[in-house]
């Protein structure tokens, strides 16, 4: 039972995570919402529905905070795949910066490149042949086959 | 009624509208067997695909993927015990037994055949309640519709998995994510942080990011040592025998029957129809000490149910225009997007379309047994890519897909906030699904909700006076009773043990 008590300040926070977060979410909508002209209820405004629909959220986060705070036992968050998060997340990135610069060819042929290190096997040689091969099969596909308005290199 | 089913034959028959529905089954049931890759992640990954086809042919393909991978999902339940969907999950209770008793060719035949049988009685009560159902929904009016949305939102937040308040907040989250962008009645700006959101956020954003850039993150370093077993399978070992043929008639039909009708439940779908159909059989049978241990009854019956409940599933959405889960809206928002605004007028004003699309899972299911055993070596042969040579593929797809849709480069950065979001949000136990739900039904009800009020003087009790809305409400009353008393239940049995 001690045991129990020394972990519960700790968890507090911790339970109260995801709950707080939508309540500071719904929170964020209501302060903007609130300036929306709300009108009347037979003549609505474009405020009216934002303004519910914040309060709604504001109001089950709130539940959802007391709920995890009184769960007998608190629900672990699962293991953050921070290899997966970080160079999805620079591959997407890499993509959306370049494509408009550099064209379709050389954007998806990083995207690849950087998003196959996410599997902490990745070796350099392998994400070479793979990723000159994607991207052919990419520029066939998209350039060639469906024709789709994207320059392939730079102008 | 036939007359009009026969319309949509001769529109499906067509050379090129009949390729995508191959196109569709055939991608459906490919993914359905690739481990990690599910039906919503391929909808969304072929959504910028259909803006260069027709509402038509967009539908048949979309809808294809949907059914295809219920037909694919057993294989890998049977092969390797990992479900490929979330509706074959109890046919790893039987299959894989059977495939590990050497029967892997009867077990994937019975899976193939009864998903068959209930493919057609699901396309069959579909083609029998499309008329009936659209006669009703044409009397709906604003109030009914703004109802018939709130039902179906709290239908799906109640009955889905996962705990039910979080579901609802997911909901309703997802219908503020559809507030952004200009107002459509008095088009004030809402929300619109910069000047590329004034058209609003784009469901292929959200749907890409949610279903397809947070799987990714997920999967991407994890290795599922997956061995695909080296299978010869001889043609006369597939058939079953006369005696167990017999044995699956009624399960077949009782599976049918249950699947039709939880895939036609709003919020309800394969998933629970498949674990319904197991339970029910199991309940029913002379001889339960077989089910676990490779029981054919056991494996036909809730493939029957997964197949019925993904026909099914399409009655509230092409006659009513509400999509029952995630699926049925991203099919929705692929019609949107096309120009076509979904609901009872469908079948009225587009009768090519509607009967088209029906016509096409008929077709649809006779291509997926074709392809089924025929193709079982090449399933295999896919069961062994690992997710480590799809998801950097899956990664451009998504890049690529999203900024073609508006060449929006916004978009991009959107669909990985909205994939991080997915992400964090799972690990949290939330589920991304009822994002997508409100998401697309939040406008639908926004409109119906405020056209009400105007038409009937901000009077709320109009709701209760008229008598199909009165219906709705009365059934969203006892869905929200069920959902609290259920929750204080699971609390009450979980403080007791």
């Amino acid at each position: 039972m001690a045991n129990t008590e020394n972990h519960a300040d700790q968890n507090m926070a911790s339970r109260a995570a995801s709950g707080g977060v939508l309540l500071l979410a719904g929170l964020v909508m209501l302060f903007f919402a609130w300036g929306y002209p709300t009108g009347t209820l037979n003549q609505m405004g474009a405020g009216f529905i934002p303004q519910a629909i914040a309060i709604l959220i504001s109001g089950l986060a709130v539940a959802i905070i007391v709920i995890d705070l009184k769960a007998p036992e608190p629900e672990r968050a699962g293991p953050v795949h921070w290899r997966g998060l970080i160079f999805i997340s620079a591959a997407v990135i890499i993509f959306a910066v370049l494509v408009d610069v550099a064209g379709l060819v050389p954007s998806m042929f990083l995207a690849v490149a950087v998003s196959m290190f996410a599997d902490h096997q990745a070796r350099p040689v392998p994400v070479l042949i793979y990723t000159l091969l994607a991207t052919f099969f990419g520029w066939l596909l998209f350039l060639v086959g469906l024709e789709l308005p994207i320059p392939a290199f730079w102008r | 009624m036939l007359d009009q089913f026969l319309l949509g034959l001769s529109v499906v028959l067509q050379p090129d509208v009949l390729i995508y529905a191959f196109f569709g089954v055939f991608i459906g049931q490919l993914i359905g067997v690739l481990p990690g890759v599910g039906a919503i992640t391929a909808i969304s990954l072929l959504l910028p695909v259909t803006f260069y086809l027709d509402a038509t042919t967009s539908m048949i393909l979309l809808a294809g993927i949907y059914y295809g991978s219920q037909y694919g999902g057993s294989i890998a339940s049977i092969l390797l015990n990992l479900p490929g969907t979330p509706s074959s999950v109890v046919t790893c209770l039987e299959g894989y037994p059977l495939a590990q008793s050497n029967r892997a060719g009867l077990a994937l035949f019975v899976a193939a055949f009864s998903s068959f049988l209930g493919g057609m009685v699901g396309v069959s009560i579909l083609v029998l309640a499309a008329i009936p159902m659209t006669v009703i929904a044409l009397k709906f009016g604003a109030p009914e519709y703004a109802m018939l949305v709130i039902l179906g939102l709290l239908a799906a937040s109640m009955i889905g998995t996962g705990s039910q308040i979080r579901s609802f907040a997911m909901v309703a989250l997802g219908i503020a994510l559809g507030l952004v962008g200009a107002d459509a009645t008095t088009g004030y700006y809402r929300f619109v942080a910069m000047p590329e959101l004034a058209d609003g956020i784009s469901l292929v954003s959200l749907a890409m990011g949610l279903f397809g850039v947070s799987e990714v993150i997920r999967n991407a370093s994890q290795r599922a040592a997956v061995d695909a077993p080296a299978l010869s399978i001889r043609m006369r070992d597939v058939f079953p025998t006369r005696a167990q043929a017999r044995s699956l008639v009624f399960p077949i039909m009782r599976g049918s029957s249950i699947g039709s009708f939880f895939g036609a439940l709003p919020g309800t779908g394969a998933a629970i129809a498949s674990f319904m159909a197991y339970a029910v059989e199991r309940r029913f049978s002379g001889t339960p000490a077989k089910f676990g241990k490779g029981h054919l009854p056991g494996l036909a019956a809730p493939e029957s149910a997964n197949n019925a409940a993904s026909q099914t599933g399409f009655i509230p959405t092409l006659t009513l225009g509400v999509p029952g889960d995630a699926v049925m809206a991203l099919i929705i928002g692929a019609l949107i997007l096309n120009g076509i605004i979904p609901g009872p007028r469908l079948m009225v004003d587009q009768p090519e379309l509607f009967w088209g699309v029906i016509a096409s899972f008929f077709v649809g299911n006779i291509i997926l047994l074709m392809i089924n055993i025929p193709l079982i070596k090449l399933w295999v042969l896919l069961l062994r890519i690992p997710y480590q040579k799809l998801y950097p593929v899956i990664v451009v797809m998504i890049c690529v897909g999203v900024y073609s849709h508006r060449t929006s480069v916004t978009d991009v950065i959107l669909t990985l906030v909205f994939g991080i979001l997915g992400y964090v949000m799972k690990n949290y136990r939330f589920e991304p699904a009822p994002v997508l739900l409100g998401f697309v039904l939040g406008p639908l009800l926004e409109d119906n909700f405020r056209r009400t009020m105007l038409l009937y003087g901000g009077d709320f009790t109009i709701f209760l006076t008229r008598p199909i809305s009165a219906v709705l409400v009365t059934c969203s009353g006892v869905l929200i009773v069920i959902g609290i008393w259920s929750s204080l239940n699971a609390r009450r049995i979980a403080a007791r043990s």
